[in-house]
């Protein structure tokens, strides 16, 4: 297991000593690390950002090991003032940077076997989880400035100061892979900035959709989001048109998908609109669900809002170019109507890395009830269809991982269960072939599941009795009630070609 | 986190490495787990997240085969109570038989763009307050004009945020006046609250808007900021890109205004055809007037004035208008150059005077036969004979041994001396009807021919051809030798088989004469002449006749 650890090391703030002290509900300042409570028991968290409201000051804590889809308001009372708070390290007067210049810093450490890119994230969150930042000047001046919005406004700190921490105070905080980054620290700014400019060039002439951008604030800026029949409460930032950051609600056209802060103009649209189901060509159906291909070129308007709409799930999504180059392949359920988005994966219409998806997401009022294994299946369908292996891109949420290892972990098991009742062996290659994964997918997945063995001078693969016992049941109730599958031959589609012209990416 | 346990990999795995699959109770290991955790497992999953609890204890879960497998905790969505979703979605929706295929786009489906707000709702209902049903303005004429001012105003001050320019109404009314004219009553005070609304929202659209590049320097710090275009590839290929899309715009122009002329001479074409017509209708009634009018007045004569008189000129007329046409299409041609089909080739006029060249020496050559009919030059210096017959022609058929065996050689004969001219058909004719040739089994070289000619200084010549190389050596004792001492016996049974076979005759024909018939042999030999324009017909011998005086 990678890192494999439980325990609850420091993780959000600086690793750095820092000083401690007592803080009162008006001392405490962005960048305090705090103990709030959160599940039962107080926890460390980070304080992001401020605000007041009628009930009192609120605060935007993002915990210790927790997933930044939990991160909350709230109020004072939920802080635990008699235990020590840590302030942010007081950082030498710099002259204000560009927000998250300390982005990448270590993209010349990339960590051994991954790509290039995974390295460069990796490393951007490292950085910002350990660096620390002064955020009350920031601050102050936000508040010195007239704030039109008045006081409920949650104080973004997005003007975050360049905060590269001398090289003896980063010490404790270097890993033994860092060596590297350490010497390029030690030259300080200059590479920053060069790794800065290198990952902006990386998001212009790579692909991805999902790069993390560090500037992309860490805040979530939308509260609650009407679609459909359902209130969604967003997990993460953005960029909808700031504006709407005011709103307690916003409204979702859910077949449009065009978005509104105003109850009389969604109702004034929902009178115009005549679209019911996604603007592309249905390539498959079957009784429960379809699956649409659209192309974010022809239809940009819909995939950009699509892409709205499906950043307040994804973390690592990015924004920041447009939607050109690539296919969105949207899942729906039908009733009387319309067809309702359900999911959707996005996938490069070519892809250097080999990627079959880009960005995929279950929304959340359709999560946990299977629709995600649909989408992976479907996307290695269209694979197979390509006669091409393919990968998720990466980095995976946590959701993600644990979507593509459920389905990886089925299939695979399946087949070798086939292979041990036949008494045959099989390579990793033959695997990857049968179920249109990348070798590499396979490898990790069978060391992932401890099937991966050395005994007795050869590598085997064993099969777990757990993992056996939960295919069983998993047949088992397929007999009564089974399991949605996606059926290969009602898939109408063939692997678009796109010339020159169409694949450019500016117009 | 470094991996735990033994790290007993000797050989690496490849994928192509067959590995048996076996159940874990298929093998006995005491601790089976012991032989795990010797790999580092990627996750794909960014490297501060890995370690996220929820996460993490979720992955456990599922390795360690829990029965109840840990999710990761996420805020919920919820069905919303306060809506009326049948009255916000009306429309019902019926699943066609076959995969839908659409290409609307968005913008296709919403109608006016511009939607009423609850601050516009507030404002057009006191608009609308205590007039008449027909001078109210509807919320969708307010949107339609709302919508063209939001238009007009972006089209017109895409910077009115920055600069604070504001458009005036006369600008804004005129898109409306074309739109509709009535709606001008209702344009002049919405524009009021247009102008307020577009004040209050810093001078820029008044509907939430996402945040585009503009090309500023803090758009790349902006997390609003959204949706920019990858202008990598456009810059690097700008030029060649401008380069391309002006000559296809220039050729687009020229097509249309081809098209254009095109059109406009069938125009003026069908104009003058209508002329025509209208003139020849004109004439038939003239005619049938003057028709009328003989018969009051009974005037008999020719009716030659009831048809057109010219129909040949006519004629000559019809065919200057097809060529006219492309000399009338040519102008049309921008780049002025003419028409490839134009065109007159040096090639083309080299050929066609060649032709009148051979054509005048035919011509002459005949007309100089003709001349010659019936004559032959017996000049001491004759003209060398006209090209292409005299030679040629000259020859005879070789029939002369036959000839030779039942009569004396006729060119002994005074009156043969006739014959040996550039042959005439007659003379040939003649001469077939006395000795009708063998069949010609085969091309003209095969046949032995000869003629008698006069050389220079009055020497007589007799030319043969067709002779078999045989007859190379004329010295009798070398002839004599070639005759009897055949290394070949094996052409003897074929000579034998058929001695009335053309090729034996033909053979026979090759023995030359007996030398008691040439005196003078030994003073001719050896000056063979080649003779006739062909190699192959070529004399393979001279047998110098004795000379006769003329």
């Amino acid at each position: 297991m990678a890192g494999g650890s439980q325990s609850q090391e420091p993780a959000v703030g600086s690793e750095v000593p820092r000083k401690k002290g007592k803080a009162t509900i008006d001392t405490l300042r962005i960048g305090c690390l705090a103990m709030v409570a959160k599940e039962g028991r107080h926890r460390r968290a980070e304080i992001l950002s401020i605000k007041e409201t009628k009930s009192g000051r609120q605060f935007y804590c993002n915990f210790d090991n927790f997933n930044k889809r939990l991160d909350e308001w709230v109020p004072a009372v939920r802080i635990d003032f008699n235990q020590d708070v840590e302030w942010p390290n007081p950082e030498k007067p710099k002259e204000p940077k560009k927000a998250a210049a300390p982005v990448a810093k270590k993209t010349t450490a990339p960590k051994k076997g991954q790509k290039r890119p995974v390295a460069t994230r990796e490393a951007s969150t490292a950085s910002e989880g350990e660096t620390p930042r002064d955020w009350n000047g920031s601050l102050e001046s936000q508040k010195a400035t007239p704030d039109a919005e008045g006081d409920d406004k949650p104080i973004l700190a997005l003007d975050l100061d360049e905060a590269t921490p001398g090289a003896e105070d980063d010490d404790d905080a270097m890993d033994i892979d860092d060596a590297v980054a350490e010497a390029v620290k030690a030259k300080n700014q200059p590479p920053e900035h060069f790794s800065r400019e290198e990952e902006i060039e990386k998001l212009r002439t790579g692909g991805s959709m999902t790069q993390n951008q560090a500037e992309i604030s860490r805040i979530r800026n939308i509260s609650k989001v009407q679609f459909g029949k359902y209130d969604l409460f967003p997990w993460y930032f953005s960029p909808y048109p700031e504006m709407f950051t005011q709103e307690d609600l916003m409204y979702i056209c859910e077949f449009c998908l065009c978005y509104y802060g105003d109850l009389k103009a969604f109702t004034r649209h929902r009178q115009k609109c005549t679209m019911q189901h996604p603007p592309g060509n249905e390539i498959y159906r079957d009784d429960y669900v379809s699956f649409f291909e659209i192309d974010g070129r022809r239809q940009r308007t819909w995939c950009r809002n699509l892409c709205l709409l499906s950043k307040m799930f994804l973390d690592h999504k990015t924004l920041y170019y447009d939607v050109d180059p690539f296919l969105f392949y949207v899942m729906t359920t039908r009733d009387e109507k319309g067809c309702h988005l359900v999911g959707y994966f996005s996938k490069e219409k070519e892809s250097a890395d080999g990627y079959n998806v880009a960005c995929i997401l279950t929304l959340p009022q359709f999560q946990r009830k299977g629709y995600g294994r649909l989408l992976i299946q479907f996307s290695y369908e269209l694979s197979k269809i390509e006669s091409k292996l393919g990968s998720p891109e990466k980095p995976l949420s946590d959701l993600g991982l644990l979507s593509y290892r459920q389905y990886w972990t089925e299939n695979l098991v399946e087949i070798l269960l086939d292979y041990n009742e036949r008494d045959v062996g099989v390579s990793i290659e033959t695997l990857s072939s049968k179920l249109a994964m990348t070798p590499n997918d396979v490898e990790s997945t069978l060391q992932a599941l401890k099937m991966q063995v050395y005994h007795k001078g050869e590598h085997k693969i064993i099969l777990p009795t757990h993992l056996i016992k939960r295919h069983e049941a998993l047949m088992e109730k397929q007999k009564t009630n089974p399991k949605r599958q996606i059926e290969p031959a009602r898939i109408q589609w063939k692997p678009p070609v796109f010339n020159a012209s169409t694949r450019t990416w500016a117009w | 986190m470094a991996p735990q346990g033994r790290l007993v990999r000797t050989r690496k795995i490849t994928p192509k490495t067959v590995q048996p699959v076996l159940r874990e109770d298929q093998i006995e290991i005491d601790d089976f787990n012991s032989l795990q955790n010797a790999y580092k497992v990627e996750t794909g999953v960014e490297g501060k997240e890995e370690n996220e609890y929820h996460l993490q204890a979720a992955l456990k879960s599922t390795t360690a085969g829990d029965k109840e497998t840990e999710e990761i905790p996420a805020p919920p969505a919820v069905e919303s109570t306060d809506i009326n979703y049948d009255a916000l979605y009306k429309k019902t929706f019926v699943k066609p038989v076959t995969y839908i295929r659409v290409s609307e786009t968005v913008e296709d489906c919403i109608g006016c763009r511009y939607d009423i707000d609850g601050e516009d709702e507030l404002w057009l209902q006191s608009f609308n307050q205590g007039k008449s049903a027909n001078q109210k303005c509807s919320d969708d004429v307010f949107e339609r004009i709302m919508d063209s001012f939001e238009e007009t105003a972006a089209e017109q001050a895409p910077y009115a945020s920055v600069d604070n320019t504001s458009i005036p109404f006369e600008t804004l009314s005129a898109t409306i006046k074309l739109m509709h004219p009535k709606w001008l009553l209702f344009a002049a005070e919405i524009y009021e609250h247009w102008k307020a609304r577009r004040l209050a929202s810093g001078n820029g659209s008044i509907q939430p808007s996402l945040k585009f590049e503009t090309h500023q320097e803090k758009d790349d710090a902006d997390p609003y900021v959204c949706f920019r275009r990858r202008e990598m590839r456009q810059t690097r290929k700008t030029r060649a890109r401008d380069v391309q899309s002006t000559d296809k715009l220039k050729k687009l122009r020229l097509e249309l205004e081809n098209a254009r002329q095109l059109v406009k001479l069938a125009h003026q074409r069908e104009t003058q055809k209508q002329d025509t017509l209208r003139c020849d209708k004109n004439v038939f009634e003239q005619r049938f007037k003057v028709k009328v009018a003989k018969n009051k007045l009974g005037i008999k004569g020719d009716d030659d004035d009831f048809i057109n008189q010219k129909p040949q000129k006519r004629k000559s007329e019809m065919p200057q208008l097809p060529r006219g046409t492309p000399q009338m299409r040519l102008p049309a041609r921008s780049d002025g150059r003419p028409l490839e089909a134009d065109l007159i080739l040096l090639s083309d006029v080299l050929a066609q005077k060649e032709i009148a060249l051979q054509k005048e020496i035919d011509e002459k050559t005949q007309q100089h036969r003709k001349w010659n009919q019936g004559h032959v030059d017996l000049t001491r210096d004759p003209l060398s004979p006209v090209n292409g017959q005299g030679l040629e022609t000259g020859f005879r058929p070789a029939t002369a041994q036959y000839q030779y065996l039942m009569t004396p050689p006729s060119s002994v004969t005074s009156e043969s001396f006739d014959q040996p001219s550039p042959a005439q058909d007659k003379q040939l004719e003649n001469f077939a009807f006395r000795y009708s040739p063998p069949p010609e089994e085969e091309e003209h070289r095969g046949q032995p021919a000869y003629r008698r000619r006069i050389g220079r200084g009055g020497r007589l010549w007799i030319d043969r051809r067709g002779m078999c190389g045989a007859v190379k050596n004329v010295d009798e004792n070398m002839s004599d030798r070639w005759k009897y001492d055949q290394d070949d016996d094996e052409e003897q049974p074929v000579y034998e088989v058929d001695p009335y076979d053309t090729k034996s005759l033909r053979f026979r024909a090759t023995i030359p004469f007996p030398p008691h018939f040439f005196p003078q042999h030994s003073q001719q030999q050896g000056r063979p002449r080649p003779i006739g324009p062909n190699p192959a017909n070529r004399a393979i011998a001279q047998v110098p006749q004795p000379a006769a005086p003329p």
